[in-house]
């Protein structure tokens, strides 16, 4: 039997694990984190959840090509098994050893000296090495088939003998063309049908037309060129990239706040908001659109408004504006690294030929942060000063994580966003990338310090009316100017333009011409230029004489009697009241006074719009709210080592409590479809051996069978059953017990 | 962090502080590829654009330099999209190539044969292109030479033209420079356009550009033909060149209204190539009269359509634009650069006014309040009356004739725009006024007059914007104008700015109408001469001290004490 245990080899995963030291059974809980949650019972358990679909393909996921090279060598043995040596023989000169650690470690591969595959890697490895599955029967002249096919048909079984065992068949439209090489091969058995439009190169042919490379050239890391740059010189132009990011998003928080853009019903925001910003940043509207998924990724830009129908600066925006350069950014290039979206997608069109809105949650994919994140930290295993080229750094990543290659294919623009934030340089990644990856916003921030040019406090005014900031501005002044000139050129220094609108904008909203002039004397460090002096004075005198509301208060009544008697009242002389025409009287004091001192004096006045200050803007500018929650979920969180000593203490306890009623595992636990019942079932499909089958039937009674297994999969077995002498379906999770008929 | 004096803005704007230790460096290192927008005070401003980084690559700069020149000046980390957008856009250049070929003439070739492909099938060049000789070639009739230029311009792909120039008939001219020398700046125009080939030269006015021809055409010592915008310019340019020049009176013939004379050097006038009669314009022979070896544009900001269209056909003679400003207010100066050639020389005014070769001039806006009675008018005007009416104020006169008094001993003009207007004030003021139906003659006699002080104070229309060189006039009153025409008030500022004898100022006055049109107009006029670098003041008419009185202009003819 070969569940039963000895001196010999361990015969089942559980049986090998019992075997392993507290320390190995360790690591293979940190490796494989999601078996260990709840605990285990004991190391029956262990194996069970170690044969869960999900928990195989997260491991296998994390493997690069050299070493699941290494699993399907073992997956394509004839046997049940393989030896080290075997396998070395197999891929010559492959590091097999490291390979196999790296597989047994994680119980993907068990076995001391001969390997076994458990029978979930199998499952999960459809197509080991890129051959498909044996066909059944077996051809029985494999070559002779081989020698058979015409030119044309061995083109398409050689392409089919490579990565991919898998074909599509030329449409077929109403009998035309019927006889193409693949349906002659289909009819011949050199492809078997898999489903209607699919079809497969059985495992026997596409080893035969691999001939002497059977698992194909052995997949080696790839070694992409890579040129030393100086890292001062990366970092510098990696600033260059922050600063013009940092100052775009600046100025489109500016713009949004001015006139917020419309959410869409479909989400998002318009193609047309998008022109509008792109026009006001001065850049075309792809760039328009990643700095808004940027702003938004950061925090900065969301949903607002009264009815949340608009986007809006958030409340965060405002801190941000005053936080230096170096903060600014690392808010920003955080923001990117953990967004779910895919900012590549927007603008592309989805399948049904519509363009994909700027902040539409269509474009929303849980993976995008692993892969940026991964593939700043493939870059950011090189050196300092080294990069690679996207293609190189593709073929790395491809390598390194194969079963997830399809990922990969965000990479390019991934890298392209990270260029355009600063994080990676030419394939470098800057100091502030580095940053970003180990240390977080922080780290970013840290890396990024000292590179961004200080802010400046003054800005030289010019004859041509025009005030040149030479650098980013402080944040009370960039606020200021904002209000009172406008933006002509933006970049690493600003330059406004001083123009009658502007200062027209100024005036309304509360600054007067005496405060002007004092703000431009202040502000620049060239002496303010005449021109600049009338411009304000020449406005501010058209802008009184439209004053009309500017008038602090007045009293109106239809009772022209009763005003002459306001107005000649000692009483009321502290109003400060004028006749400003027939049934308006006005005064310099605010209406709240004049309303005071005509109580006062006896009179009933009633307040009338109290505001004499109509011209100026409400201080509370309209604010979004950042919803939390935009960050990703973590994956498996790992386990701390005392957290692994002390599941591995548990499971050992549990064991030994198990073992003290045990006779055979696979056969003791009743109603519990255990690993071991499953890789004994697998293994007599796979081999063709008739089993006992302990069954308990829909109605409860039990009976026991002997079975030729023929499938197994999706809970169900199906086997020919010798006693009814029938082709019938067992529910797996019904068998009680399994054994080999010829061991029995 | 650097500390460099450049500002590399995303907009592609270069920023250049004036003040700072490198500028000066650094304005030599971007010149060749940007262009300069403003000269203000302390900051100018110049901007790279596809023309002038294709110029640079046919001036033989690269892109390499091209950023090296931006990253090392930079103060700030430069833009990294920028600079790759740098050296795509110069990469376009020299794909496509113009030469002749000894077998099948003018030819376009390229290196690239996707490219060659694309501007073929383009719709505004494939019917300038003839047959096609290989994969990479196609011939191209001679006279198609500058339209396809341009075509090519518009589509992005700009040809490198290695044709070469024809040399012209040979004639000898020399500069006769016993009693005078080129200035430096003037070589430097020369070198640059000479070592281009053709191209415009952008000077301040009174700055010298006549000597810039003159030498031009000492180095071409072929015959030459002179394009200026009126008969005394052409005039004033014949007097010039025999004083300058070997050439005697004999060698320059006059093309104008009056004359048509054909010599190795000829001067014509815009005006007569581009009369019509019977629909036809019957002058155009003029260009193949001579195997012309250089063509002198003078005021080439002036060209009309219709000799644009005739420069397409020269492209393979010697072309050289003269002007003050490229400010055209058609908006063409695409086609000046196309079709004359891309600036070879151009220098910031206070650059030149501070070597002593222009007068430095005091700009003063008057501002006078309309009466009750103008105001009146000017409010209840049609829209398109407003400005004639702000502009022609009679409140205006005594403010004219206040701010004249401050300059008793000056030579003076007054301009205006409405003929009205220049009749009240010659009246008034007792002055002779020159306009457009003034004959040539009487012109002639009236500016003579006034070079030799005979007459003080001229009244002069928009005829005498350019090129008339009246070296002693140090003050002019402009009175008004032609709505925001920035390149007229550069031009009626250059008439006061030819350097006087004993290096005394100038001054240029604009007496405006408070709060109308006209004082709007004149503040989009001024802002050109404010990015020329010259500050106005603004004075109320109130406030206009008079001579020697406090703010005034001091004395200056004590010598009489």
């Amino acid at each position: 039997m070969s569940t039963t245990e000895g001196a010999a080899a361990p015969a089942t995963l559980a049986a090998w694990l019992r075997t392993r030291t507290d320390e190995q059974l360790g690591t293979l809980l940190a490796l494989r984190p999601d078996v260990a949650r709840p605990a285990p019972s004991d190391v029956v358990g262990l194996a069970t959840r170690l044969a869960v679909p999900v928990s195989v393909d997260r491991a296998l996921d994390e493997l690069d090509a050299g070493t699941l090279q290494v699993l399907d060598v073992v997956l394509l043995a004839p046997g049940d098994g393989l030896t080290r040596g075997e396998l070395t023989a197999a891929l010559p000169g492959a590091p097999v050893d490291e390979a196999v650690t790296l597989l047994t470690d994680r119980a993907l591969l068990w076995g001391d000296d001969v390997l076994h595959a458990p029978e979930p890697v199998r499952r999960a490895v459809r197509y080991p090495a890129g051959l498909g599955r044996p066909r059944t029967p077996p051809p029985s002249d494999v070559e002779g088939d081989l020698a058979e096919v015409d030119d044309d048909e061995r083109a398409v079984l050689e392409a089919l003998a490579g990565e991919n065992p898998l074909g599509r068949l030329p449409v077929d439209n109403a009998g035309s063309a019927p006889d193409s090489p693949a349906r002659r091969l289909l009819r011949r058995g050199l492809l078997t049908r898999v489903d209607a439009a699919n079809v497969e190169l059985p495992r026997q042919y596409g080893l035969a037309l691999r001939g002497d490379q059977p698992y194909g050239p052995v997949r080696r890391r790839p070694e992409p060129p890579t040129e030393h740059r100086d890292p001062a010189v990366v970092d510098r132009r990696a600033a260059g990239a922050a600063l013009e990011t940092v100052g775009r998003v600046g100025e489109l928080l500016a713009a949004l706040e001015e006139d917020p853009a419309g959410l869409l019903r479909s989400g998002g925001m318009a193609i047309r908001d998008q022109k509008r910003l792109a026009r006001t940043l001065g850049v075309d509207e792809g760039a328009a659109g990643f700095f808004v998924e940027v702003a938004h990724a950061a925090g900065l830009l969301d949903l607002g408004g009264p009815h949340r129908d608009e986007w809006l600066p958030s409340r965060e925006s405002d801190a941000w504006r005053e936080q230096p350069l170096p903060e600014r950014w690392a808010v920003l290039a955080a923001g990117w690294l953990d967004s779910m979206r895919v900012i590549s997608l927007v603008g592309q069109r989805d399948l049904a030929g519509k363009a994909v809105n700027v902040l539409s949650p269509d474009v929303v994919r849980h993976t995008v942060p692993a892969v940026r994140r991964t593939l700043l930290a493939t870059l950011g295993d090189l050196g300092p000063g080294l990069g690679l080229a996207t293609d190189d750094l593709l073929a790395l990543l491809r390598w390194q994580s194969p079963r997830r290659a399809d990922r990969f294919v965000l990479v390019p623009a991934l890298v392209g966003e990270a260029e355009q934030l600063g994080v990676v340089v030419g394939g470098r990644l800057s100091a502030g990338g580095r940053g970003l990856l180990t240390g977080g916003e922080e780290g970013a921030a840290t890396g990024m310090r000292g590179l961004l040019p200080d802010p400046v406090d003054h800005v030289l005014a010019q004859p041509d009316l025009s005030l040149v900031a030479p650098g980013p501005l402080v944040a009370e002044l960039a606020r200021t100017l904002a209000v009172v000139a406008d933006v002509e050129s933006s970049g690493g220094a600003t330059v406004f333009r001083v123009t009658d609108g502007s200062v027209r904008r100024a005036l309304d909203s509360g600054w007067s011409a005496a405060e002007l002039h004092d703000f431009f004397a202040r502000a620049s460090r060239t002496p303010v230029p005449q021109a600049l002096d009338y411009l304000v004075d020449d406005v501010a005198r058209q802008h009184g004489r439209l004053r009309v509301g500017a008038i602090e208060a007045y009293v109106r009544s239809d009772d022209h009697g009763l005003l002459s008697q306001v107005l000649s009242d000692r009483r009321t002389a502290g109003a400060e009241l004028r006749r400003l025409a027939p049934g308006v009287l006005v005064s310099g004091l605010p209406a709240d006074e004049v309303l005071e001192v005509l109580r006062a004096a006896g009179y009933a006045p009633a307040g009338e719009s109290a505001g004499g200050a109509v011209l100026t803007r409400p201080a509370g500018r309209p604010r979004a709210t950042a919803r939390p929650g935009s960050r990703p979920p973590a994956g498996p969180r790992p386990l701390g080592p005392d957290e692994v000593e002390a599941t591995v203490r548990e499971i050992r306890a549990g064991d030994a409590a198990l073992a003290a009623r045990r006779t055979d595992p696979a056969r003791q636990v009743p109603g519990v479809t255990t690993a071991s019942t499953l890789e004994l079932l697998s293994r007599a499909v796979r081999e063709q051996l008739p089993v006992w089958l302990g069954y308990v039937d829909a109605q409860g009674s039990g009976s026991r069978r002997t079975v030729q297994p023929m499938t197994l999969g999706g809970g169900f077995l199906s086997g020919f059953d010798e006693g009814k002498g029938e082709q019938r379906t067992f529910a797996v999770h019904r068998i009680t017990s399994v054994d080999l008929v010829d061991e029995a | 962090m650097s500390d460099g004096p450049l500002i590399v803005q995303s907009d592609k704007t270069l920023l250049l502080e004036v003040d700072h230790p490198q500028s000066k460096e650094c304005r030599a290192a971007i010149a060749p590829f940007a262009e300069l927008e403003r000269s203000p005070e302390h900051v100018h401003t110049y901007r790279v654009t596809p023309l002038a980084l294709w110029n640079a690559r046919a001036a033989g700069h690269d892109a390499e330099q091209v950023v090296d020149a931006l990253v090392r000046y930079s103060r700030y980390p430069v833009p990294h999209a920028l600079l790759v957008d740098v050296a795509d856009t110069m990469d376009r250049f020299g794909r496509l190539t113009l030469s002749n070929n000894p077998v099948h003439g003018l030819v376009l070739t390229t290196t690239d044969r996707a490219v060659l492909t694309e501007v073929s099938r383009s719709k505004k060049v494939a019917p300038m292109l003839g047959a096609r000789i290989d994969d990479d070639t196609i011939a191209v009739h001679p006279s198609e030479r500058g339209r396809l230029k341009q075509a090519l311009l518009k589509v992005g792909w700009p040809a490198e033209d290695l044709a070469g120039y024809v040399d012209g008939q040979a004639h000898p001219i020399a500069l006769d420079q016993a009693d005078w020398h080129l200035r430096d700046y003037q070589q430097a125009a020369v070198d640059g356009f000479w070592a281009g080939g053709s191209g415009v030269v952008v000077l301040p006015c009174g700055a010298g550009k006549t000597l810039v021809g003159a030498a031009a055409m000492a180095e071409a010592k072929a015959t030459t033909l002179i394009l200026v915008t009126n008969t005394v310019a052409g005039r004033q340019w014949k007097r010039e060149l025999i004083a300058r020049t070997t050439l005697t009176e004999d060698e320059i013939g006059e093309y104008s209204g009056e004359r048509k004379e054909i010599r190795p050097v000829t001067i014509a006038t815009y005006q007569v190539i581009t009369t019509r009669r019977k629909g036809e314009y019957r002058h155009l022979d003029l260009f193949d009269a001579q195997d012309w070896g250089l063509i002198v544009y003078d005021e080439v900001h002036l060209l009309p359509a219709p000799i644009f269209r005739l420069t397409a056909d020269l492209q393979s003679r010697r072309r050289l634009g003269l002007t003050a400003t490229l400010v055209r207010e058609d908006g063409r100066e695409d086609d000046v650069f196309s079709l004359i050639g891309p600036k070879r020389y151009d220098a910031p005014w206070r650059d030149i006014e501070a070597q002593g070769y222009i007068a430095p001039a005091e700009c003063i806006e008057v501002r006078v309040s309309l009466d009750d009675e103008e105001r009146m008018t000017y409010a209840v005007a049609e829209p398109e009356e407003r400005y004639r009416i702000a502009a022609t104020a009679h409140s205006k006169l005594p403010v004219i004739r206040r701010v004249l008094d401050r300059h008793p001993d000056e030579q003076k003009l007054v301009i205006g725009a409405y003929l009205d207007q220049l009749e009240e004030l010659g009246a008034a003021l007792d002055a002779p006024v020159i306009q457009g139906s003034t004959t040539n003659r009487e012109r002639e006699k009236l500016f003579d007059a006034f070079r030799s002080g005979e007459i003080r104070t001229l009244v002069v229309s928009k005829v005498a914007n350019f090129s008339i060189d009246l070296p002693e006039a140090a003050v002019a009153v402009q009175v008004s104008g032609t709505f925001g025409s920035r390149q007229e008030e550069a031009q009626r500022l250059g008439r006061v700015l030819r350097p006087k004898a004993d290096g005394r100022q100038a001054h240029f006055y604009t007496v405006v109408s408070r709060d109308t049109l006209d004082s709007e107009y004149a503040a989009h006029r001024q802002r050109f001469l404010a990015e020329q670098g010259y500050a106005y003041t603004i004075v109320d008419a109130a406030d206009l001290a008079g001579r020697g009185e406090v703010n005034g202009p001091d004395w200056v003819d004590d010598a009489t004490d």
